[in-house]
């Protein structure tokens, strides 16, 4: 394919969103119901760009406690400690273990960026109608909506040294508000990597007359 | 024209859908991100207390984020970076005081790091061995706000919140005081030391102390302080008694207080009010003497073992003290003799007095100075009263001033007029002794050892000549005499053998003469034993009836004694009284 391929929109076609079938639109403004999964058809998804970048930052707005506030307080015999994520990584390498530190830091620190990242250069390259590198572009936002799921994988550990050390007097966990932020980054992104037009990709600005 | 227009090859209008600019709702939800990040960080920002720097000498356990500070318990804040100070001599520790605290970092506050601490008043901090080494912190009383703290070496004994007064006290030496050390009133523990200083002039040390609340209101400026650490063993004529306030006080030492019975009643001393910490509870408590008179006494002898303080005594009882021994000039004389200073206390006497019937002599003596001069100078230059020193102790050698009668010294004339009269001494005896012995020495030192020596060994040379000679006239005799000895013994010999000769008839006739002497006496006692000893002698029967009487009458005192025995009383009441 070349990126001067015909898209459906291009020929007067709208494919289901659902099951991929290509239809006939009833009328321009309303293109109707899929006639095979009853799918509500549209030629682009209804205010996918603003709706991804909504999301996008408020994802990145939550980023920055995420990181910055402490995601969970230890308290041992009496003295609490508070660690951030960033924290934990450097504790773990000081303490020698890189190996995990580099797993923390990619899972929890590279990864939620490198998405809101990524969505955002999807964005921008959409708006602007650019048709360069579409394939590599497609890729990407594979890969976002195939990482997002494994994100939560920091929340989900720390929800579950909580429940499980709970020792008082002598040590107990507790969860930081930066849990919340950080769960709060994983989910939007995922929604924003979800309402995302794909097929947006595909469209030249010339050719995007279509309401995204 | 409605007509169907899709046959023709018209390029049919596209529909194009009207943009719908208007923002969508979907917004909300970066805003809302936005305003709740934004509230955390406004409420991070506002609840940011503010952040003190505190240098220590040491930060002992201090680490950064995790030490805390607390006051009352209560975590106040945490210490957030610990460093050297630029000149390395000293630890800057940076610490974060929440919000809910800025009030009470002001200018007079204090830091100090709580450690677990064992002394012999107690244990302390032992939470610390858990969770950590903190930081102790004591609000101060200022209102003007500070950053930079230096912190306290050792924490604070009293906390600000503990009700009660400081006071201070004012010793010669520290003694075995320190801080913590106890004070005690009736033996409760009512306060602490709570720091201790030199005077600026090095010569004595001001105690800072502390009295809880209760116990402060006793604290008047009548008040005695004393040192009551270790034991005080006083030996008297009662036995041994032995004194201390506590155990703690015995090992880590302590202060006592008490208000004497004689001090005035009066309102509790003011705070920060200086009293004088006295060596020992007698001392504190004694009685202070509102009338004292000075003399001065002069005295030839050693001084040796008399200090300032030794007892004046009149007639064995205290009437004063020593104040001052040194020694004196008289340039008239070219004399250096010692001086003793006095100081009498006639109250002490006047308390010795005795009875009801006195108390006018001892309203005079209370009443008036003149009277009680007059007095003195009647009994000094009437009646010999002397000073004298005397021995208390033949171990130690201590010594005191004793006023007795001496009515054989020569009367004096007391000059009274001067400021502090000089009262007549007499040399005391033991001194006097010395004396004596020193001349008896010194006069054998003045024999004249050599001359008698020189003469000796002359006599000796003169003995000696004197034995030779003898020898010689022994050897002359040996050669001269000894023939002539013997024949003179063998005229001698020869001599007794005539002697022997005429003695030998002489002898024998004497002899036949006393045999019959012995032959005439033998008849006569053969004659006196018939009388005496034959069967009708008549002598033998006298002796027998004397001796039978004595027997009987041996008997008669065997039974008046027995009855006697019986009836002792029939001595004084005959033996009729007896019978009844």
């Amino acid at each position: 394919m070349t990126a001067t391929a015909l898209t459906a929109a291009e020929a007067g076609l709208v494919s289901c969103e659902t099951c991929a079938l290509l239809s006939r639109p009833v009328e321009a403004a309303e293109p109707g119901y899929c006639r095979r999964c009853g799918g509500k058809l549209e030629w682009r998804r209804h205010h996918s760009i603003q709706y991804t970048w909504a999301l996008v930052v408020a994802a990145a707005i939550c980023y920055i406690p995420a990181n910055v506030l402490p995601v969970l307080n230890t308290t041992t015999l009496g003295s609490t400690d508070s660690d951030t994520i960033m924290g934990g990584v450097a504790l773990l390498y000081t303490t020698g273990s890189w190996p995990l530190a580099l797993i923390v830091l990619v899972a929890s620190v590279m990864v939620p960026l490198g998405k809101l990242i990524a969505l955002s250069y999807l964005l921008i390259s959409v708006q602007r109608g650019s048709i360069q590198s579409n394939h590599d572009r497609t890729r990407l936002y594979r890969l976002v909506e195939i990482i997002g799921r494994w994100s939560m994988l920091d929340v989900f550990v720390d929800t579950f040294t909580v429940a499980l050390i709970q020792l008082q007097p002598l040590m107990s966990v507790a969860p930081g508000p930066g849990v919340l932020f950080f769960a709060a980054v994983v989910v939007l992104t995922m929604i924003a990597a979800e309402s995302f037009d794909s097929r947006l990709i595909w469209d030249s600005d010339a050719t995007r007359r279509f309401d995204a | 024209m409605p007509e169907d227009t899709d046959h023709l090859d018209v390029p049919r209008a596209t529909v194009v859908p009207r943009r719908r600019a208007r923002i969508s709702v979907v917004w909300v939800i970066p805003i809302l991100a936005a305003v709740v990040a934004l509230g955390i960080a406004v409420q991070r920002i506002l609840s940011e207390g503010p952040t003190i720097t505190i240098v220590f000498k040491i930060a002992e356990g201090v680490e950064a984020g995790k030490t805390a500070i607390k006051y009352k318990d209560v975590n106040i804040g945490r210490v957030t970076a610990v460093r050297l100070s630029d000149d390395y001599s000293k630890v800057e520790v940076t610490a974060k005081i929440d919000k809910s605290a800025t009030g009470l970092i002001v200018e007079d506050a204090k830091f100090w790091i709580v450690e677990p601490r064992v002394t012999l008043s107690g244990i302390s901090g032992l939470g610390t061995l858990l969770s950590g080494n903190y930081i102790g912190f004591e609000v101060g009383k200022s209102k003007k706000k500070e950053r930079k703290f230096t912190a306290l070496a050792v924490a604070p004994v009293i906390t600000s919140g503990q009700l009660g007064r400081e006071f201070v006290l004012k010793a010669a030496d520290l003694g075995s005081l320190g801080v913590g050390s106890p004070i005690y009133y009736r033996r409760l523990q009512a306060g602490q030391v709570i720091a201790y200083d030199l005077t600026s002039d090095g010569k004595a040390v001001d105690l800072k102390i502390f009295v809880n609340a209760p116990y402060d209101r006793y604290v008047n400026p009548g008040t005695r302080f004393w040192n009551a650490s270790g034991l005080d063993v006083s030996i008297g004529s009662g036995g041994v008694d032995v004194r201390t306030e506590s155990l703690v006080a015995l090992i880590a030492g302590g202060v006592a207080f008490d208000t004497p019975p004689f001090a005035a009643r009066a309102e509790p001393a003011a705070a920060s009010t200086a009293f004088t910490l006295y060596r020992d509870r007698p001392t504190a408590l004694k009685h202070p003497e509102a009338i004292s008179t000075r003399y001065v006494l002069y005295f030839h002898e050693s001084l040796r073992g008399l200090s300032a303080g030794a007892p004046v005594t009149l007639l064995g009882l205290p009437a004063g003290e020593v104040i001052d021994v040194g020694l004196d000039f008289d340039p008239k004389t070219f004399d250096v003799r010692g001086r003793v200073e006095i100081v009498s206390y006639p109250e002490r006497l006047i308390a010795e007095m005795h009875g009801a019937t006195q108390a006018t002599e001892r309203e005079t003596f209370t009443r008036s100075g003149q009277q009680r001069h007059t007095f003195l100078r009647n009994i000094i230059e009437q009646r010999g009263l002397r000073a004298q020193l005397r021995s208390g102790s033949l171990i130690t050698g201590q010594l005191y001033v004793a006023f007795d009668y001496f009515p054989n010294t020569p009367k004096v004339k007391v000059d009274w007029s001067r400021d502090v009269a000089v009262l007549p001494v007499v040399p005391s005896t033991i001194t006097d002794i010395e004396a004596k012995l020193t001349g008896i020495v010194a006069k054998l030192d003045k024999l004249p050892y050599e001359t008698i020596g020189a003469d000796l060994t002359k006599v000796l040379a003169g003995v000696s000549v004197t034995l030779q000679d003898a020898s010689t006239a022994v050897n002359r005799i040996h050669t001269d005499v000894t023939p002539e000895l013997k024949t003179t013994l063998q005229a001698a010999s020869l001599a007794l053998g005539t002697v022997d000769g005429m003695l030998k008839n002489e002898v024998n006739t004497t002899l036949e003469e006393l045999r019959r002497a012995l032959a005439t006496a033998d008849g006569v006692l053969k004659s006196t034993d018939a009388a005496l000893l034959g069967k009708d002698a008549p002598g033998q029967l006298e002796l027998r009836e004397a001796l039978q009487e004595v027997t009987r009458a041996a008997r008669s005192l065997r039974g008046l004694t027995d009855f006697l025995e019986r009836h002792p009383e029939s001595l004084i009441w005959g033996k009729n009284g007896a019978k009844q």
